[in-house]
């Protein structure tokens, strides 16, 4: 069956959407393009597609890709145009690509995603001072946070080595953030642990709960590009 | 525009507040004369799975000059942001603020979101009495089937809309324009609105009351106010305009699914039953209309199942032959079928086995009552083989579990019918035994909800069981009903008192519904939210007695409170099936081409729409 990587974005309303749900607008919205979907075989059958990496509520993403099977060739360009004439507001596609039948399930070509963090702070904050606060944390051996499993026992994960990049600026009351972490089946290290421990081992003095993250980009295994 | 940024990262669920979805419609504001808020007095879940909102949302943005935007309950969570915030109630589209807008209606669909409404004009920033906003501020209007005893929130909602609103909200959006907007101030526009059929504008009536609590009169204040406000329905249901662009949720809803209206109206005329009276007549859809509504509703919106809504749409007259050319046209799309209830024979149950592509796993039937005495005085048409051949019919096909919803506290009910509801259950889980199913999976339900007498219905004057009464029942069937394979899920009777004082409540409620609404009372439809303390409190700071609402017994020749609001069915014949259900007689229903009189037809001037047709009932020998 013919397969496509789709490149879309979330943002706006659509941020706010859930995983679980999002999967569910795709599905409508694939169903209104009229695409010849591949149902999956059972009682309940559903158009199959997957997603690289949820994203969580209120988290925008401007590059996310899904892959999609359909049960005839299509020009990949039309299989975008028809998919974003139906998507509700804040999704839009970007472009679609074939993929070779043999690739690898999207999923589990993710390694690392790119974040933009939007931080509020409590007191002003010299470049100096903002740069100083991020060597600290890149300096660090280890950098231990606390998970809760799902059975609810808590567990150490160290995410440094999960920290590939981590840059900022001061923008007026707030501090921006870009930071590259690992993403994917190998494990997730989220911007919120990072902000976490930026705030409590580095003393960035940030304003708790007003976090904008948004994920501007996903790194796929072999780096395929996309149109 | 209502900034939100802030606060939705803050709350569960934000994707309830941010609207954007497909079919939405956002108009130009400047550019539209005059301005609806459709207002849901519960979270957004519940709203979008409303019909009722969708075609009337479709109704007021098809024309020009019109927009509807929406406005739901926000949840407590939000609502707590929203206040700290400052932060009015607005809508989805637009994220105005609600009161902006010309006209605000409010769905009353049950009496527990009462609270609901007051709390979200305060919310809103509109003075919760009508007496006490000026001009410039919305009009608020309220339809739906509590509107059919609209007293207990007279003093708050300027005017309602009794009956069906697909028409009668052209005539009030024509008159809004007419009288030159908002310029026109709200007495000059209530004045004019009175004389549209259906409308009802509670200050334009003056009640009085008995010493013995009782009403003594129900007046209009003038000679060109109605006595009797009688409901819209529509005529030529097969025309009437159908949302096939209906709003399509990015959130899981309660109902996640396209609603095709098969027909509108049930005349089986279960006596306990309000939306059989407030809805009639029976008018059916033709299998066309509905083939091509159902193609373009599976176009325009991508959901996965149609689900045939209605009722009864087993009743619907060729529901076997929709059913399958509807299967036909969608094989190959992965869109599935549905019904939304059975009724309780075998037919219903070998239709939903050929369409239910998902097999959920149990199937529910409503007997009711647990004896056929007492289900001829309900008038509900089903008898004991009637539920054994549909259960045995389930079992056979593969269905595990069963579900029966019974009502206790029915008028005339006793011992022997409670104890009916614990051996039909065991006859039925027997019944489950002998067609083999594996005993780990075999399951009979058995759900008990506590009658509550409504208004224009036979059962109108019955006075509801006591508390007391209702709590021993349900330990009565929980001991009863105590056996491997047996569940029982029973109401909490304190809800069901409540919704009894306000369904039958008079204009004094008012101040019992403001009381309620300042001491915290909101979504009373949610255990998590319901307080009966509160309200009990509500009702002491008020000196009213709940009690004096829920219990009275009414004669016949009493003033019901409701009694300037017409449902199209005569007092007589509501006196005449009482009569019947005290001495167990049943009537049958007008489908099957007899008419027992109810009144409707010639009062409404309207008849019975089957097949897309109209029919004549013939006339019983004398017509009451």
């Amino acid at each position: 069956m013919p397969r496509y990587r789709i490149k879309f974005s979330k943002q706006g309303a659509a941020r706010f959407i859930s995983h679980l749900d999002l999967v569910r607008t795709f599905e409508r919205a694939m169903r209104r393009a009229g695409l010849p979907l591949v149902f999956s075989q059972g009682f309940n059958p559903h158009p199959r597609f997957s997603f690289a990496a949820p994203l969580p509520v209120g988290v925008a993403g401007e590059q996310e890709y899904l892959d999609l099977e359909l049960v005839e060739a299509w020009p990949a360009d039309a299989v975008a145009r028809r998919l974003a004439a139906c998507l509700p507001e804040g999704l839009t596609v970007a472009g679609a690509c074939p993929v070779p039948g043999h690739a690898p399930a999207l999923m589990a070509s993710v390694q690392r995603a790119d974040y933009r963090v939007h931080v509020q702070l409590k007191e002003a904050l010299t470049p100096e001072q903002l740069d100083e606060c991020l060597h600290c944390l890149l300096s660090l051996p280890e950098v231990t946070v606390i998970r809760k499993t799902r059975e609810g026992k808590e567990k150490f994960y160290d995410i440094r080595p999960g920290i590939f990049n981590l840059t900022g600026r001061i923008d007026g009351p707030e501090v921006l953030l870009a930071m590259t972490l690992q993403a994917g089946s190998g494990g997730n290290v989220r911007p919120e642990e990072v902000i976490a421990a930026l705030a409590g081992k580095c003393g960035l003095p940030v304003l708790p709960g007003a976090l904008e993250i948004v994920r501007t980009g996903l790194l796929l295994a072999g780096d395929e590009t996309i149109a | 525009m209502i900034n939100l940024e802030k606060i939705l990262p803050r709350v569960q669920k934000p994707a309830r507040y941010v609207g954007g979805e497909w079919n939405m419609v956002r108009k130009d504001w400047d550019k539209t004369p005059v301005k609806m808020a459709f207002a849901f007095p519960d979270v957004y879940e519940v709203g979008m799975s409303h019909l009722g909102l969708q075609i009337l949302y479709h109704v007021v943005n098809s024309r020009p000059d019109t927009l509807m935007e929406r406005a739901f309950a926000p949840w407590v969570d939000m609502e707590a942001e929203m206040r700290k915030a400052g932060l009015p109630l607005f809508t989805l589209e637009s994220r105005r603020p609600v009161k902006d807008f010309d006209l605000i209606g409010f769905t009353l669909q049950y009496e527990m979101s009462f609270s609901n409404v007051l709390n979200m004009l305060d919310l809103a920033g509109i003075p919760l009495r009508a007496a006490d906003r000026g001009n410039g501020g919305p009009l608020i209007c309220a339809g739906g089937p509590c509107a059919f005893n609209p007293e207990p929130l007279a003093d708050f909602i300027d005017f309602f809309v009794l009956g069906e609103g697909e028409e009668v909200l052209h005539d009030l959006l024509d008159l809004y324009r007419d009288c030159g907007g908002r310029t026109a101030g709200r007495a000059e526009f209530l004045r004019r609105a009175v004389r549209i059929p259906g409308i009802y504008v509670p200050s334009f009536y003056r009640v009085t009351y008995r010493e013995d609590g009782g009403i003594g009169s129900i007046h209009p204040l003038t000679a060109d106010v109605p006595e009797l406000v009688t409901k819209r329905v529509v005529r030529g249901f097969d025309r009437a305009p159908f949302p096939t662009r209906p709003l399509v949720p990015s959130l899981g809803v309660v109902h996640d699914r396209a609603m095709l209206e098969v027909q509108r109206g049930c005349t089986r005329g279960c006596r306990f039953c309000q939306a059989g009276v407030i809805y009639r007549p029976v008018r059916e859809k033709s299998p066309a209309t509905l083939r091509a509504q159902a193609a373009d509703l599976v176009r325009q919106t991508g959901f996965d199942e149609i689900s045939l809504v209605s009722l009864s749409t087993a009743d619907y007259s060729r529901v076997d032959e929709l059913v399958h050319t509807l299967l036909d046209q969608f094989a190959g799309l992965g869109v599935s079928v549905s019904l939304p209830s059975l009724r309780v024979d075998a037919f219903s149950v070998a239709l939903a086995r050929e369409i239910q592509r998902v097999r959920r796993s149990s199937l529910t039937f409503a007997p009711e009552a647990g004896t056929q005495r007492l289900r001829d005085v309900i008038n509900k048409g089903v008898t004991e083989e009637d539920l054994m051949a549909a259960v045995s019919t389930a079992f056979g096909a593969g269905w595990p579990a069963i579900k029966l919803y019974f009502m206790i506290g029915l008028p005339t009910e006793t011992d022997d019918d409670l104890a009916g509801i614990a051996r039909l259950a065991r006859r039925v889980l027997a019944e489950g035994r002998c067609q083999k199913v594996p005993r780990g999976r075999l399951k009979v339900t058995v759900s008990a909800s506590s009658f509550v007498p409504k208004p224009h219905t036979a059962f109108q004057w019955e006075p509801q069981d006591r508390l007391a009464e209702l709590r021993g029942k349900q330990a009565y069937l929980r001991d009863a009903l105590k056996e491997k394979g047996l569940v029982f899920h029973w109401h909490e009777p304190e809800v069901s008192f409540l919704e009894a004082a306000l369904s039958r409540g008079d204009r004094r409620l008012g101040m019992v519904l403001e009381e309620a609404q300042r001491l915290g009372c909101r979504f009373d439809g949610w255990s998590e939210c319901f307080s009966f303390d509160r309200w009990r409190e509500a009702f002491r700071r008020t000196g009213l007695e709940p009690a004096r609402y829920a219990y009275r017994r009414y004669n016949y020749d009493d003033i019901l409170p409701w009694d300037h609001i017409g449902a199209g069915v005569s007092k007589a014949y509501l006196i005449k099936e009482h009569r019947r259900a005290m001495s167990g007689r049943p009537t049958p229903d007008c489908r099957a081409g007899k008419c027992p009189g109810c009144g409707l037809c010639p009062t409404l001037e309207i008849k019975p729409e089957i097949d897309g047709r109209e029919i004549n009932a013939p006339l019983p020998d004398q017509v009451q």
